[in-house]
């Protein structure tokens, strides 16, 4: 066997308030807009930017609650070393704090190695406009994406230099653009960002989808098949345009 | 340096066992060191097709298990020099084979001096197929003129890129694309895919495609590696194939539809 140290993808929960059953309840909503993809996830947990005092944390319940929802929670982090003892006694790891990600836009092919979800329901009042900001860098693919392949391009834009196979999905939180025939399915605006939309070479799509909105190939209105097309959403309706 | 080529498809009944076999023993006619690993466990017929099922003493899951030698598993073929055989369990099924093992068998296969290790994979995405592909560097893509030949083909190359040994340390497994029951006269008429077609989804370099022959299932019966038979077609494009793999140019054979002679062709050529 081998032990090595070694960096993951993990998705990071960062909580303002320690009302465990208000944590739980929305992130329960953010879950449900993507269940394939939150699934087992992995999940640390951010106490940055807790605005009550950490020690009224119920640790235990909130891991409880968490595999509940269907996460795993790994471990937590940024939290007052008073609370230590109360991590460890219900179980959680005490991961390294880490510096705040930059904002700077990353040139490199990798994904963002984090992807901040925001408990709190913070964005009521906001412009979803404001949504697309912290999108911080873009993946690019340039293999094919085969059958049974799933790639996600979380908080970001994706493009892909290659084919997508029939039975291949991508999936990014921005838009994608695909330079290769794209065969598979294609979601973007995974978390809701209706203003996504796909560019593609030859849209050959089993299925595309804007911020869940969603349509099979035979009931596109176009007669785009097969070209250059780029999609998107108009109110609830799928617009398809030449490129 | 000893090079591993996996030989897979995904789906069953394609031909990689035959592919296989022809592969192996055109390698070995061209002086190379070659042994060929039968890793459909407990569905072994790599043996049947080389004609060597009255030679097996020992296995490779017996060789993994510890049981016996590599060298007392290994039947030498008697018709071409460098050929060897290692034959799978007929009485185990795929959880017989582990990384650790697979990879001590291979290791010592290079140690011995083997230009090439051919791994005949099972057919499916589970356990053996997984490991006859791990330690590959270089894997031939087995694939019909069907559609669902191809996506399956499609989903192994999927897999082959992402969850080998080469692609978790960051490298790329070589791919080459062999179409095998190739009836050109289908495909003319409509009721078969294309090469072109196949390449189109598939996306990766061909190097060669085999006709519908008869001579290959005759070839199967009578345990002969159907490169063995220079008559036929079939025989004849595996040869093309190993010349290919080796880095020769060989135009493609046997694509185009046999031209039906007229009268007068007949009389004036």
């Amino acid at each position: 066997m081998q032990l090595k140290g070694e960096m993951s993808m993990l998705n990071v929960l960062h909580i303002q308030d320690t009302d465990v059953n208000k944590v739980c309840s929305t992130l329960e909503q953010k879950r449900d807009e993507a269940p394939q993809f939150f699934m087992q996830s992995p999940l640390v947990i951010d106490g940055s930017e807790l605005s009550g005092n950490a020690l009224d944390l119920d640790f235990s319940a909130l891991k409880e609650g968490l595999l509940e929802l269907g996460f795993i929670p790994v471990g937590v982090r940024n939290f007052p070393e008073a609370a230590n003892k109360l991590i460890r006694a219900s179980g959680w790891a005490i991961m390294r704090a880490q510096q705040a990600p930059s904002n700077t836009a990353d040139t490199k092919s990798e994904p963002v190695e984090e992807k901040a979800v925001q408990a709190e329901a913070k964005s009521e009042n906001t412009n979803p406009a404001t949504q697309t900001i912290g999108m911080n860098s873009a993946m690019t693919v340039d293999r094919p994406v085969r059958s049974g392949q799933q790639i996600y391009a979380a908080n970001a834009d994706m493009t892909v230099l290659a084919p997508t196979s029939a039975g291949s999905e991508i999936m990014a939180d921005g838009s994608i653009h695909i330079y290769g025939a794209l065969r598979g399915r294609v979601l973007a605006g995974a978390q809701g960002n209706e203003n996504a939309r796909i560019y593609c070479q030859s849209l050959q799509a089993e299925l595309v989808a804007i911020a869940g909105r969603y349509q099979l190939f035979d009931e596109l209105d176009t007669n785009l098949k097969g070209k250059p097309a780029m999609i998107r959403l108009e109110g609830e309706k799928l617009i398809v345009e030449a490129l | 340096m000893s090079k591993v080529i996996v030989v897979t498809s995904g789906k069953g009944g394609v031909g990689k066992t035959t592919s296989s076999a022809a592969f192996a023993a055109g390698l070995a006619a061209k002086g190379f060191k070659t042994a060929v690993i039968d890793f459909d466990v407990g569905l072994r017929n790599l043996d049947l097709i080389m004609g060597v099922e009255r030679r097996v003493v020992y296995d490779f899951v017996n060789v993994i298990n510890g049981e016996a030698t590599l060298k007392q598993a290994l039947i030498k073929d008697k018709r071409v020099d460098n050929l060897y055989i290692l034959p799978a369990s007929q009485t185990r099924d795929k959880d017989a084979l582990n990384t650790e093992g697979v990879e001590s068998v291979i290791n010592e296969l290079k140690e011995d001096g083997f230009d090439y290790i051919v791994c005949d994979s099972p057919a499916g995405i589970e356990k053996g197929a997984f490991m006859a592909l791990y330690f590959a560097d270089e894997a031939i893509v087995v694939t019909n003129p069907e559609v669902s030949s191809v996506r399956d083909s499609d989903r192994i190359l999927g897999i082959l890129q992402s969850r080998s040994k080469v692609a978790e340390e960051g490298g790329t497994v070589k791919e080459h694309l062999l179409i095998t029951r190739y009836s050109p006269e289908r495909v003319e008429g409509g009721d078969m895919l294309s090469m072109e077609d196949i390449q189109d989804i598939l996306s990766i370099p061909l190097i060669g495609v085999i006709p519908e022959s008869g001579s290959v299932l005759q070839a199967s019966n009578s345990g002969n590696p159907v490169i063995m038979d220079k008559e036929s077609q079939a025989g004849q494009a595996y040869t093309d194939v190993v010349a290919r793999f080796l880095g020769e140019d060989v135009p493609l054979r046997f694509v185009n539809p046999e031209e039906k002679k007229g009268f007068f062709k007949k009389l004036f050529g």
